[in-house]
């Protein structure tokens, strides 16, 4: 089977006034499916570039980036768009859910723009129970719950969709160390049955609920 | 919340402003082409007053005693422009008194030939026309004003000199006319007006002319040609009433036009406020649109969103405007008409529907370049933003 995603000598150069700056130096490495990786680096390494072109948030300089077996070098942002909603999840630091919407609501977003029709709320129901959160929670908004809540819920909305990838941006960072242990314990959980897990991460305590790790200095992949 | 309603205030007051400002100026041309279309197909002719001139109207003829037309005058003018009718009309100014007992008044007389009455006059209130040299018509103000009916008697002069006439028939409200101003004036026989006076055939007040037949802009140039052969000495003044309809219309239209324009910068005000909220509020989103691009939202799906936002306060502010503008037109009306006859004609209405297009259409226009710029942010830079 094809690996989820391949990355095929790519370079990320930013062109600045100040001079260009080279963040992802002929990066090649690949990620088959139902693994559980985890990118560390220190501070200005390429992690948070390497994360974006993961997830279709940014297209490299040269190279080759292929994404479920297809590139996504030449495509265009609505195709970018669609592999986001289709295939990737995105759980961030700092939750980035919506205030005004309750947590349902929240979950079914990623579903209403994918199906223009009538969200199916019972999928949002089934994620959000997968995550272990409790249904006397549902009609809640964000701002109703804890950290570690809001981060579930968060899986839940990157889960709905049934992406191919969950890409995590330092997903304990806002935690304390007890309510980030049970966030990589869902993780965990969420690998068993099948996902295939990225985390970008500082941390060696949460590098180590992965099967592997790549570490990235100054935008190369250090051996 | 309280941004986006006192954003939408400024749409209301936008709308009211324009549609009010359409409703008093289309009720103003409309009262007026009541009042005067009646008398579109008239010519005018009155003696020429060199420099200073006596118009139309024909009232208080009596008070240039030498500026008359003549019978001549008047027979070259029939015969330029048959098959048309023209009407020789003498008038004056009398003292009167109606009834025993009652005030002095003052008020016009005109003389019509008998034939000729039904033809200028076609519409009376009550009663019917004179067939007798002691009866007479009044108008309908003077007959309100005075407690006139038909019957009444009148009798002319400060003694009574004049002689005394019966009233066989009340004039239906003309308000302005070009030819003669019969609301508060009487019309007796040319007959009966040339013995009581000592007028002559000579001494015509006016002639009108009933052009049924051809242009009024052809009969005025046919008579000035007859009878102002040369430019210096002239004999007539002409007045195309088409003409001078046509003039007070482009008028109306204008000042019209003026006053919704003054409404309109209130519009441009609003749609200033509107932009300006719509870019304050894609400023406080920028990090919540960058969580929506992330996870699978389109730009144009974005986009859409802030411009459903302008278009909600467009047409919410733009309905309530819109309702609100019947009641300011309502309140212009009887101000400045005392009528609300015009409020809801389909010139009227069409100025409401303007203005509620108009705050509609500003409202879309000013979301336009933030909702752009919301579709077109960087969603790494958004998802970073404090």
């Amino acid at each position: 089977m094809e690996p989820v995603i391949q990355f095929k000598d790519v370079v990320k150069v930013y062109p600045l006034r100040a001079g260009d700056v080279t963040a992802l130096s002929h990066i090649s490495f690949e990620v088959e499916r139902g693994e559980f990786i985890s990118i560390m680096g220190p501070s200005g390494s390429g992690k948070s570039t390497l994360l974006n072109l993961m997830g279709c948030l940014d297209t490299p300089t040269s190279g080759d980036i292929f994404i479920s077996g297809i590139g996504v070098r030449n495509m265009s942002d609505v195709e970018l768009t669609n592999l986001r909603r289709d295939r990737i999840g995105f759980i961030f630091q700092y939750f980035n859910l919506f205030p005004l919407l309750n947590i349902v609501e929240n979950v079914s977003f990623p579903q209403m723009l994918k199906s223009q029709k009538q969200v199916d709320e019972k999928k949002a129901v089934e994620v959000l129970r997968a995550v272990q959160l409790p249904d006397r929670l549902f009609t809640h908004t964000p701002l109703e719950l804890s950290g570690g809540q809001q981060q579930r819920v968060a899986i839940a909305r990157a889960l709905v969709n049934d992406p191919d990838i969950l890409l995590c941006d330092e997903p304990t960072g806002n935690l304390d160390s007890k309510t980030g242990a049970s966030i990589m314990e869902l993780m965990t959980d969420l690998h068993r049955r099948g996902s295939t897990i990225i985390v970008v991460t500082h941390d060696p305590h949460i590098a180590e609920y992965t099967d592997r790790t790549i570490r990235i200095v100054d935008g190369r992949i250090a051996e | 919340m309280l941004r986006s309603s006192l954003a939408m205030l400024g749409i209301v007051i936008g709308v009211v402003a324009i549609a009010s400002m359409g409703i008093l100026g289309n009720s103003m041309t409309q009262s007026i082409s009541a009042s005067l279309s009646s008398v579109g197909d008239s010519v005018i002719v009155t003696p020429y007053a060199g420099s200073g001139g006596m118009g139309p109207g024909g009232g208080g003829g009596g008070s240039a005693s030498d500026m008359y037309l003549t019978d001549l005058n008047y027979q070259k003018i029939k015969r330029a422009v048959a098959p048309n009718v023209a009407i020789p009309i003498m008038s004056t100014s009398a003292h009167m008194k109606v009834g025993v007992g009652s005030d002095d008044i003052v008020a016009s007389i005109y003389g019509l030939p008998t034939d000729d009455t039904k033809t200028l006059l076609p519409d009376l209130e009550a009663g019917d026309y004179s067939n007798g040299n002691s009866g007479c018509l009044v108008g309908s103000t003077f007959a309100k004003d005075h407690n006139i009916k038909v019957g009444s008697r009148i009798s002319i002069g400060q003694d009574g000199e004049y002689g005394t006439l019966r009233v066989t028939g009340i004039i239906k409200e003309r308000g302005m006319s070009f030819d003669i101003s019969t609301d508060n004036a009487l019309v007796v026989t040319k007959d009966w007006f040339e013995n009581a006076f000592d007028r002559s055939d000579d001494e015509l007040s006016e002639v009108v002319v009933k052009v049924n037949d051809g242009d009024t802009a052809d009969v005025k140039t046919t008579i000035e040609r007859q009878l102002n052969r040369n430019t210096k000495d002239k004999t007539v003044t002409v007045t195309d009433s088409k003409a001078t309809l046509a003039t007070i219309y482009e008028t109306f239209g204008t000042v019209t036009t003026f006053v919704t324009a003054i409404g309109g910068i209130s519009m441009l005000v609003a749609g200033v406020s509107i932009f300006n909220i719509m870019m304050m509020s894609v400023n406080e989103r920028i990090k919540e649109i960058g969580i929506m691009r992330s996870i699978g939202t389109q730009k144009k799906e974005v986009m859409s969103m802030f411009i459903y936002e302008a278009a909600i306060i467009g047409i919410a502010g733009s309905a309530i405007g819109g309702a609100l503008s019947l009641v300011g037109g309502y309140a212009i009306s009887i101000l400045m008409l005392k009528t609300t006859e015009y409020l809801f004609t389909l010139a009227s209405m069409m100025s409401v529907v303007e203005g509620v297009g108009f705050g509609i259409v500003i409202c879309l226009l000013c979301g336009i370049y933030p909702a752009w710029q919301a579709a077109n942010l960087n969603p790494i830079d958004a998802l970073r933003h404090e």
